[in-house]
């Protein structure tokens, strides 16, 4: 597969301020494979249960046990991800990763304030997150609060030299239709 | 007076002198080499050189004079490089160098971001080693993906930063992760 895309000005992004769509397109993943993994998780236990005591259960989505599990394994999948290299699933798929406000790495400390902070950027109307335009660092409230950043984990200078590799095994055309001699053989 | 006008008397004294002359040139002449011998036998050399200032010698040669009468490209043709090379034990050179005191004094990541390397995998089998090696569908699809987010992100920013009529510039990075030798 040749994608065409060339990261050809992002030789230098690692290390820098992750932006808002990055880290937002990262927030939703987080919360759809959470919420997946949760409900999988209640699946599961429900097939359980009913195999063992052939009882049904049903699962209310108003229930406050269900809420409350709901809440606690969402606060469980952030602060570990982010307590143990600073990155969740989501934030590793698009190369983001969260770190103290001077660059070094995040404590577990800071990954439990930032996981609790986190709601409150949603509470404000979504202000918390708008902070990320318009704050000279693109950082949230729960950045500011936590005491932590967003920076680009990627390697976009690996990237460009797979995207090169791939080019220079592709037979270049050359004028005439023959193909370029080369000693070696390329697929 | 006609004689004495054609005879010169001074040249009868003239050959008298020229007769006396000649032997005692030669006898002149291997006294000297004889005291030189004496002289040269009785020196002792080492001494003398140790008593001699190299230094202050060498200060009154000009060195660039000399050289300038020296014909190097005659001087190298006429010296046997492999030869030379053959008598040089290199085993015994490199395990007298220090290479980790070498590697601290080597500043790789100086050296590396002179490295071209578009370049060199265009024009070398690195190129198809990385694709074998790191090339699968799932890499350059998140290559492409996260390119395509990173652009969003720049693009985004450029225009809330413009929206918000801010001319500063925003820090790039942390202190921690900012590249060496660039401002924050």
């Amino acid at each position: 597969m040749t994608t065409g895309t060339q990261p050809t000005a992002l030789t230098s992004l690692q290390g820098h301020y992750a932006g808002a769509v990055s880290r937002l397109a990262a927030f939703a993943i987080d919360m759809a494979v959470s919420s997946g993994l949760f409900a999988l998780g209640l699946a599961v236990i429900t097939y359980v249960v009913n195999l063992l005591t052939s009882r049904h259960v049903a699962w209310n989505k108003g229930d406050i046990i269900v809420a409350v599990v709901y809440v606690g394994w969402e606060f469980l999948y952030f602060a570990y991800s982010w307590s143990v290299d600073g990155k969740t699933f989501g934030m590793a798929v698009l190369g983001v990763q969260v770190v103290r406000a001077d660059g070094t790495d995040l404590e577990p400390r800071q990954a439990v304030i930032r996981t609790l902070a986190l709601p409150l950027s949603f509470l404000l109307l979504g202000l918390g997150f708008a902070l990320m335009l318009v704050q000279r660092e693109h950082r949230a409230l729960h950045d500011l609060i936590a005491g932590t950043a967003v920076v680009y984990a990627w390697d976009a200078r690996a990237a460009r030299i797979r995207f090169l590799a791939r080019q220079a095994r592709v037979p270049r055309p050359v004028p005439g239709g023959q193909h370029p001699a080369s000693g070696t053989e390329r697929s | 007076m006609a004689i004495l006008d054609t005879v010169d008397p001074r040249d009868r004294l003239r050959s008298v002198g020229k007769r006396m002359a000649d032997p005692a040139e030669a006898l002149a002449q291997r006294v000297a080499e004889r005291v030189i011998d004496l002289v040269v036998q009785a020196l002792d050399v080492n001494a003398l050189i140790q008593r001699v200032d190299l230094n202050t010698v060498l200060d009154q040669v000009d060195l660039n004079e000399v050289l300038k009468k020296v014909d190097v490209p005659a001087l190298v043709d006429r010296v046997d490089i492999g030869k030379i090379v053959d008598r040089v034990d290199i085993d015994e050179i490199l395990s007298r160098v220090d290479i980790e005191a070498l590697l601290d004094r080597v500043d790789v990541n100086a050296l590396m971001a002179r490295i071209d390397m578009d370049a060199l995998i265009e024009q070398t089998d690195l190129g198809a080693v990385i694709a074998q090696s790191s090339g699968g569908v799932a890499s350059e699809a998140l290559d492409a993906v996260r390119s395509q987010f990173v652009g969003l992100d720049r693009f985004i920013d450029r225009w809330a930063w413009r929206l918000l009529r801010r001319n500063a510039p925003r820090p790039a990075a942390p202190a921690a992760l900012m590249p060496a030798g660039t401002e924050p």
